[in-house]
């Protein structure tokens, strides 16, 4: 099937937040994804106009205790820098993304403009991960920064075709005044174009991440 | 001595005339998910035969169907697009199934 036709059917069927794995692949590709939590959902799809750059769209929901974001965006993701070294990657990474966000909080429900960069910083060998992101959201006088940081490890390395498992603890903090950070050590499964992950974070609240590449 | 002189130039004309498969060691790939815009392009390639990723000893080999050896420019465009860059370019003298067979069925 074209890649434009499974770009715009994936943007059609977008339903649904804002943190990002391994953000773009190769020139002339299509990425959707999704996550699916307790906390925060999404769902998107980008298409690599180069190595270096991808455009695309996200829907995304993200709540807490006492607040409730959920928001429509368009985004462009530019690789600012990569460092190959022949048994390592480094990423750094900036997301520019806009669109509508509806805040409810205590007894508001308020729509908004907004405009939010992301920076995410990467490092990965065939059996380590490690990866650190801060989003910054502002919207009506309010802050909803988010910061990430995971990291894990494979306990082997696996052929090409092979599914690789992996280990992973993933952090993650929205600044809130009732905000605290959640931790989800979580399972990844890689299979070429097949990116799986299965989490549970200590509130018991299990997240679900796809991800794939056409 | 100019015959053995002979002998080489011929031998190393010859390996570059009839050898089409090109072993390409590439930088940063450490991952299938990532590799596979790699075999994809050359894979959708129909000047190129057959594509084997080996991700164990980071490079890529691939083979043409003429016989011809494939562009390096364009080898070097195919992984920078992917995301890569290249270490080295070299002609072997095995095929990408024989080289498959050393390497495993991965």
């Amino acid at each position: 099937m074209n890649k434009g036709i499974l770009f715009l059917i994936t943007l059609l069927i977008s339903h649904k937040t804002i943190i990002y794995a391994a953000p773009m692949s190769f020139k002339d590709s299509v990425t959707s994804m999704t996550t699916i939590s307790k906390n925060y959902s999404y769902l998107e799809s980008s298409y690599a106009i180069s190595s270096k750059d991808s455009f695309g769209i996200n829907i995304n929901e993200n709540k807490g205790d006492s607040y409730k974001l959920k928001a429509g965006e368009f985004f462009y993701l530019r690789r600012l820098m990569r460092v190959n070294k022949i048994n390592s990657q480094t990423n750094l990474w900036l997301f520019t993304s806009a669109g509508m966000v509806n805040v409810k909080k205590n007894i508001k429900d308020d729509d908004y403009l907004f405009l939010s960069p992301t920076l995410q910083f990467d490092y990965e060998t065939k059996r380590v991960f490690s990866l650190i992101s801060h989003q910054i959201m502002r919207v009506g006088n309010q802050n909803y920064d988010t910061t990430k940081i995971e990291g894990g490890f494979s306990f082997y390395e696996t052929t090409y075709n092979e599914t690789q498992p992996w280990i992973l603890l993933k952090t993650r903090k929205t600044k809130t005044v009732d905000s605290k950070t959640e931790y989800t050590p979580t399972l990844r499964f890689i299979n070429k174009s097949l990116f799986g992950e299965v989490g549970v974070n200590l509130d018991g609240d299990p997240s679900f991440h796809l991800m794939y590449t056409f | 001595m100019f015959k053995k002189k002979l002998l080489l130039v011929t031998l190393f004309l010859s390996m570059n005339i009839y050898a089409q498969t090109q072993r390409i060691e590439v930088l940063g790939m450490v991952c299938a998910f990532c590799a596979q815009g790699i075999e994809k392009s050359f894979s959708s390639d129909e000047n190129i035969k057959d594509v084997f990723v080996n991700l164990e000893n980071y490079f890529v080999v691939i083979e043409s169907r003429d016989g011809k050896s494939i562009d390096e420019k364009y080898i070097t465009t195919i992984i920078t697009d992917a995301g890569y860059d290249i270490q080295k370019i070299e002609i072997v003298s095995d095929s990408v199934s024989e080289i498959r067979e050393k390497y495993g069925a991965n």
